[in-house]
């Protein structure tokens, strides 16, 4: 329904009625719930498939590689993202007494919004992906998302010029620096050269690439599971308290400082790397700040519920966001701890991150959800709560699955990394097979998914009592509200500037912007600039043909969710993998592939550490030359053929990002790559194996890591 | 030679450049906020989520 006027009167605007779109809030909601489920099965699936390589029954589009990237997408954009624009709609109306601006548009962005989730969900365990995480979404899917978003933005924006309050309210400057800098993150990171309709190589390479993907990284984790939630923090604890926010100002001055240092922070993602050591300590400098702001908001927001404590424990709303703000305490204190570089040196490519991040995303964000949608369900749907007993089983089975999985990954990850560093009084490795180090913490792998399946149980009581809530509720006949239009006299007379400030939308989001910007700017630019990281030393080649198609098999099948390709400078990571790594090495990989977990080892150097034939039988079966693995079986590899055709439209690309590939390579490539593949085969084949294997993708993956680290420095060089 | 020069750049000063902007911001920012003068302003505006409107009859 739209705005429609009736008395005129001076001095205050006019008396208009209007009706907030509640219908759209309950879309979003029953996404929130389905997708939330989804995720969280597709993450009780993966960690069971990390416990035991089996679970994946040999089939391609459920190995771990390719689910994960599913999982983590589904987590963060489908059920944390549609749970944001629930809250989002459902507050920014009633903060600014205005409808959302256009209904149309809100349906565009609800509808295209599942539609780029259905095609994530389409193409992500077909080995469709970018192997950037978190961004892993191929371009087309990429620019769907852009044009969604600028619909969101238009919608909400356009909300805010209609509004009949002035001042607008801490919550919706929240979601106004979520909009802009996702908007800038999610741009910035995926610019990518596309090869074809499914297939694009990214228009960084190495140390930039890593730059720009944990810039980006780790501000998804700041603008979209962190600003967007405090905003509806701000909004749903008071209301659910029927208390106003302890400090007002408190929470001005945690939106500023909170959005000013976030952005600064992603480097700590890439300490011990070759990422240049000023970019480094300023990751770790400002992510250590970040602890200010980020408790200043818990405090602000627990302490909000002073007073009502009783209430905490009776009400389901309070219970869920009570604490999920512990747990943001929690995992906002772990963050800065992990970013000090002498515990990120233990703790970095360890279980112990995965486990900090479900702290987050379980703690904060999944509990958060559940008191927000125990808020919203039964307001929108006229009733009450189905059962507070059954949200007070989910809220325990929830709170303990998540103590189990915290606590498993620090001792999983703890344990493993002093086996990686322990080193005998002769200077040798204690554990220099590393399998060993896997073995001792399986049984952690499995407490971990014991703990998942307990948040999914308890997940799907929440299911059960919410749909039970809609049914026994009706969605109720459309209630119309009234208020005055704003006019010149609603703008208060001599404010300091931040007050007025406060009521200006657009130069408020300029400022934000400002603020993002500095940040992104001081850390990007110079490296993106700067040829110390795009020096080309001579004994660096760019990849042949077969090497190219074999790397994009490894991005395929998501291996760097398990191997890093970064050797660290520290004694025991050299003793195990080979000299460390030199920026000048990743000069041609679009995209990096350095990883963020060694679930397995290193492979920087693998090239010519073990013979073709080892890594034949390894992919076919890891168990055959290394017993007790938990690495997955990649048969298929040999029985898909290469994808040759596509190699003339992959260097092209790859040369129109500078790779120096000649037009004779070009011209040559398939026959080049298939000299090489011959080459292979034939080692092959005096060991055994079927002349068939020629033309199969296992060929090319053979000669890519038969490369990796040769040029620089094998790891035969340095053992 | 911009690129030469950003190349050699050997940044101590970032970081300080970085920190002195904040300061200044922060401030900035904290000394309007807790500006006694501002207080019933933000007293009023800290209720909004608590109405919802006021409904046609
Ligand atoms: C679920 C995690 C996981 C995934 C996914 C995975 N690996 Fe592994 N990988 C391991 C583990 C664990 C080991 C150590 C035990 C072993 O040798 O099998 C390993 C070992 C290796 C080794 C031997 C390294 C060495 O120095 O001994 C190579 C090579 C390898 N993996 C390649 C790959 C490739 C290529 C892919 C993708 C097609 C892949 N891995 C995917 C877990 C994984």
């Amino acid at each position: 329904m739209s705005a429609q006027s009736t008395t005129p009167s001076s001095g205050v605007g006019r008396l208009e009625k209007f009706s907030y779109d509640d219908q759209i809030v309950r879309m979003f909601v029953i996404a929130t719930i389905i997708w939330g489920a989804v995720a969280l099965l597709l993450g009780v699936t993966i960690a069971f498939e990390l416990a035991s390589w089996k679970v994946n029954m040999g089939l391609q589009w459920i190995t771990f590689g390719r689910l994960r990237p599913l999982h983590t997408n589904a987590a963060i954009f489908a059920f944390c993202g549609n749970a944001i624009f629930a809250g989002v709609y459902y507050s920014h109306q009633r903060l600014l007494k205005a409808r959302l601006f256009s209904d149309a548009l809100s349906r565009i962005h609800f509808w295209g919004w599942q539609l780029i989730i259905v095609s994530a969900a389409l193409t992500l365990p077909f080995g469709f992906t970018t192997g950037k995480e978190y961004a892993e979404l191929e371009w087309p899917i990429d620019i769907a998302i852009t044009v969604i978003w600028v619909v969101f933005a238009v919608n909400f924006f356009g909300t805010i010029f209609r509004r009949r309050e002035r001042h607008i309210y801490v919550a919706i400057w929240f979601y106004i620096a979520t909009i802009i800098t996702v908007a800038v993150l999610h741009i910035v990171n995926s610019l990518e050269i596309p090869v074809s309709l499914f297939k694009s190589y990214s228009l960084y390479a190495g140390v930039q690439d890593a730059l720009v993907q944990w810039w980006y990284g780790h501000n998804a984790v700041a603008f979209f599971l962190t600003t967007p939630f405090l905003g509806l923090m701000y909004y749903f604890v008071p209301k659910a308290a029927n208390r106003p926010v302890y400090s007002y100002r408190l929470s001005v001055i945690h939106f500023w400082s909170l959005v000013f240092i976030y952005i600064w922070a992603g480097p700590h993602h890439l300490l011990y790397t070759t990422l240049p050591e000023w970019a480094q300590t300023l990751g770790m400098a400002f992510s250590i700040a970040l602890w200010a702001p980020s408790w200043g908001g818990m405090i602000n927001g627990l302490m909000t519920l002073r007073g009502v404590w009783d209430k905490v424990r009776s009400e389901p709303v309070l219970k869920f966001m009570a604490m999920s703000l512990t747990f943001y305490g929690m995992s906002t204190f772990e963050g800065p701890l992990l970013s000090i570089k002498s515990v990120n040196a233990i703790a970095h490519f360890t279980d112990w991150i995965p486990g900090h991040v479900h702290s987050g995303t379980i703690g904060w964000n999944y509990m958060f959800i559940s008191g927000m949608l125990f808020f919203l369900v039964p307001k929108l749907w006229n009733t009450k709560l189905f059962s507070k007993a059954l949200a007070t089983a989910q809220f325990w089975t929830a709170t303990i699955g998540l103590v189990l999985y915290i606590i498993s990954m620090w001792v999983a990850g703890i344990t493993q990394s002093l086996m990686w560093r322990a080193i005998d009084a002769n200077g040798k490795l204690v554990y220099p097979n590393f399998i060993e180090t896997v073995v001792k913490i399986v049984p952690m792998y499995w407490v971990r998914a014991f703990g998942g399946t307990l948040v999914l149980v308890s997940f799907v009581l929440m299911m059960y009592n919410l749909f039970k809530t809609m049914k026994q509720g009706s969605i109720g006949s459309v209630e119309v509200y009234e208020a005055y239009s704003l006019n010149e006299s609603s703008i208060e007379k001599n404010a300091t500037p931040h007050r007025s400030l406060e009521g200006l939308p657009m130069i408020f989001a300029v400022l934000a912007f400002l603020a993002i910007l500095v940040g992104s700017a001081i850390e990007i630019v110079p490296s993106l600039l700067s040829t110390n990281y795009i020096t080309k030393l001579d004994v660096v080649k760019p990849y042949t043909p077969l090497e190219l198609l074999g790397r994009d098999i490894y991005v395929r099948e998501g291996c760097y969710l398990c191997h890093s390709q970064t050797i660290r400078p520290m004694v025991h990571e050299v003793l195990r993998y080979g000299k460390h790594s030199e920026a000048a090495e990743f000069v041609y990989d679009h995209p990096f592939q350095w990883g963020s977990k060694r679930t397995g080892p290193d492979l920087a150097r693998v090239g010519g550490k073990y013979p073709n034939m080892w890594h034949y039988r390894h992919m076919i079966n890891p168990r055959d030359v290394t017993p007790q693995s938990i690495m997955p079986i990649y048969k298929w590899l040999v029985e898909q053929k290469i994808d040759y055709a596509s190699l003339p439209s992959k260097l092209s690309a790859m040369k129109a990002l500078a790779v120096p590939y000649t037009d004779e390579q070009i011209k040559n490539g398939i026959e080049l790559a298939q000299v090489q593949a011959k080459e292979i085969t034939t080692d092959l084949m005096n060991q055994g194996v079927p002349a068939a294997v020629e033309d199969k993708e296992l060929v090319a993956l053979i000669s890519y890591l038969q490369r990796l680290g040769k040029d620089y420095g094998s790891f035969k060089t340095n053992n | 030679m911009y690129t030469e020069i950003l190349s050699r750049f050997d940044k101590p000063w970032l970081p300080i450049l970085a920190l002195f902007i904040f300061g200044i911001c922060f401030t900035a920012y904290t000394y309007w906020t807790f500006k006694k003068s501002n207080k019933p302003v933000y007293d009023s505006v800290s209720m909004m989520p608590l109405e919802d409107g006021v409904k046609h009859e």
